[in-house]
Formats: C-alpha cells, structure tokens, sequence
C-alpha cells in the first residue's frame, strides 16, 4: 500500500534540514543539492513499504542522500579535489599550528568543497550528523579503520586550509 | 599556547557547532509532492462488487451464453431444413414441368389442339 500524502508530507519536513544539508555539504552546490534531496525523497517514496520505522527510515535516508550526493559530484565535470591535493601541495605547514575559531563558521562549506570526497563524506558524516566512525563505518560499508583514517586526515587537512585561510585573511587589510 | 590535543578538540568542537543543518528553500516540500505525485501512475477505478451478486452476474452470464449457443443452433438447423425444402420443392417443380411437357407432347403428336 503507498503511503498517504499527509503522511509523506510530514516525513518531508521533518527530514529535509538533514537531506538538504548533506547534499550541500558534499555537492557544494545548492541547485544540485536540491535536485539530489528531491531525487531521495521521491526514491522514499518508491521504498516506503521496505522501511519498518522511524529510525530506519532516517538511517535509509542519510545513506541514500550521501550516495546521491556523491554520484551528483561524480557527474560533475569539474574535480575539486584534484585543485585541493595541488593546493597542499604548495602550502606546507606544521600540523599543530595554532588555528583560531574566528571565520571558521563563514569559510568552512568553501574549505569542505576543497576535501577530497572520501574524506568530505566521512567529516560531513560525522560532525554534522554527530554519527561515531563504527556507525559511518556500517552505513558505507567500509571498515572503521577506514572511516577513522579518512576522518584523521580530513581534519588535518581542514586544519591546514584553515590555518592558511585565517593568516591570508589577516594578513590582507594590511 | 594549547596543545595539540585541546586544540584538536577545539576545533572539533568548532567543526560541530559550524557544521548546523542548512534548509533547503522555501516549498521544499510542495516541489518533492509535485513530482511525486506527478510519477504515481494512473491506475484504473475499481468498483468492488459484493460476492453475492457477482455470483448472480456469473450465473445470469454463462446463462446468456448458453442460451445464445442453443438458439444459435437452433436457427442454424431450421435455415438447413429450410434449404434442403427449398431444393426439394425446386426438383418437383422441374419434374412437373418435364412431365407436362411430355404430355403435351404426346397430345400434340395425337392431333389434339389446346388453346385458340
């Protein structure tokens, strides 16, 4: 039996904020991550009668989205992430160089779009979904050594950019 | 100046509260109903017949049929009869005809004149 309208309405709303934001966070484009969030609510649709509860359904959605999500990126014909190895390459700097928080929050969804997809996937994962790497780990089939490693090396990139993007951007009104 | 371990949380901590859900635009939802009800395909209305009187319309059914088959038969039957007393009353006619045309024959040969 298809569920009712009212009923899928309401699994929208309440569910759309976490869709939307992991399809912005890896896509990095608002268009297409709209276009990926729908494209997963109307997969829902067709899946409903798979879904036993609220918490599957919320499980089924993130994963869907992040797959969505990065065969949105693949398609993509720009890589990101090639200019991002570049862009570590050239920028050499010590791993624990102290980082301030101010302007992370404003440059953060541009310094997301330079980490390689792994990486971006499993830090989206776990820092806006608040997911533990075992959980991130199960939900893309991969091993939790894996997800750690990914999560470890994004961060420390992140750190990097950060800390590069923090001195340009005090170093310009001078 | 903090040590790496306190910074690493610090920036996690940071790497959180940065990382809020972002909503998608305004109708977010009325656009996903639209497709979807857009994709459900259209299917046929069915009525739902009570049991009993489905049975009654199979039986008034195969009723129809059967009289249709034994009234069709019947007809074609009674179009044979028809035809073959038709080709019966043909023969007789042209046996008539013969005979009488024989008869006249020997009349005329006799020297008996009918008519004017």
């Amino acid at each position: 039996m298809a569920i009712a309208d009212d009923e899928f309405r309401r699994l929208i709303e309440t569910h759309q904020r976490m869709v939307f934001s992991i399809a912005m966070r890896v896509t990095g484009d608002p268009s297409t991550a709209e276009e990926v969030a729908q494209d997963v609510f109307l997969e829902l649709h067709r899946s409903i009668e798979r879904l036993a509860n609220a918490d599957h359904i919320r499980f089924w959605l993130r994963r869907v989205a992040v797959h969505r999500s990065t065969d949105a990126l693949r398609r993509r014909a720009h890589r990101p992430e090639a200019a991002a190895e570049e862009w570590v390459e050239d920028h050499s700097l010590e791993d624990d160089a102290p980082i301030s928080s101010t302007g992370l929050q404003a440059r953060l969804d541009e310094l997301l779009r330079a980490l390689p997809e792994p990486m971006r996937v499993v830090v989206v994962l776990r820092y806006q979904e608040e997911m533990l790497p075992d959980e991130i780990a199960r939900m893309l089939g991969k091993s939790a050594a894996s997800v750690k490693s990914h999560l470890h090396h994004g961060l420390k990139l992140l750190r990097r950019k950060a800390a590069v993007t923090m001195k340009e951007y005090v170093r310009e009104p001078a | 100046m903090n040590q790496p371990e306190e910074l690493s949380n610090e920036f996690e901590q940071e790497l959180t509260r940065a990382m809020r859900g972002v909503d998608p635009a305004e109708g977010f939802a009325d656009r996903v109903m639209a497709r979807a009800q857009a994709a459900v395909p259209v299917r046929a209305k069915v009525i739902w017949i009570p049991r009993r009187i489905r049975m009654w319309a199979g039986g008034a059914i195969a009723a129809t049929l059967l009289a249709g088959v034994f009234f069709g038969e019947e007809a074609h039957l009674r179009h044979q009869r028809e035809q073959a007393a038709q080709q019966q009353f043909e023969l007789a006619m042209r046996i008539t005809d013969r005979t009488l045309e024989h008869v006249q024959q020997q009349l005329s040969d006799a020297g008996v004149r009918f008519g004017h």
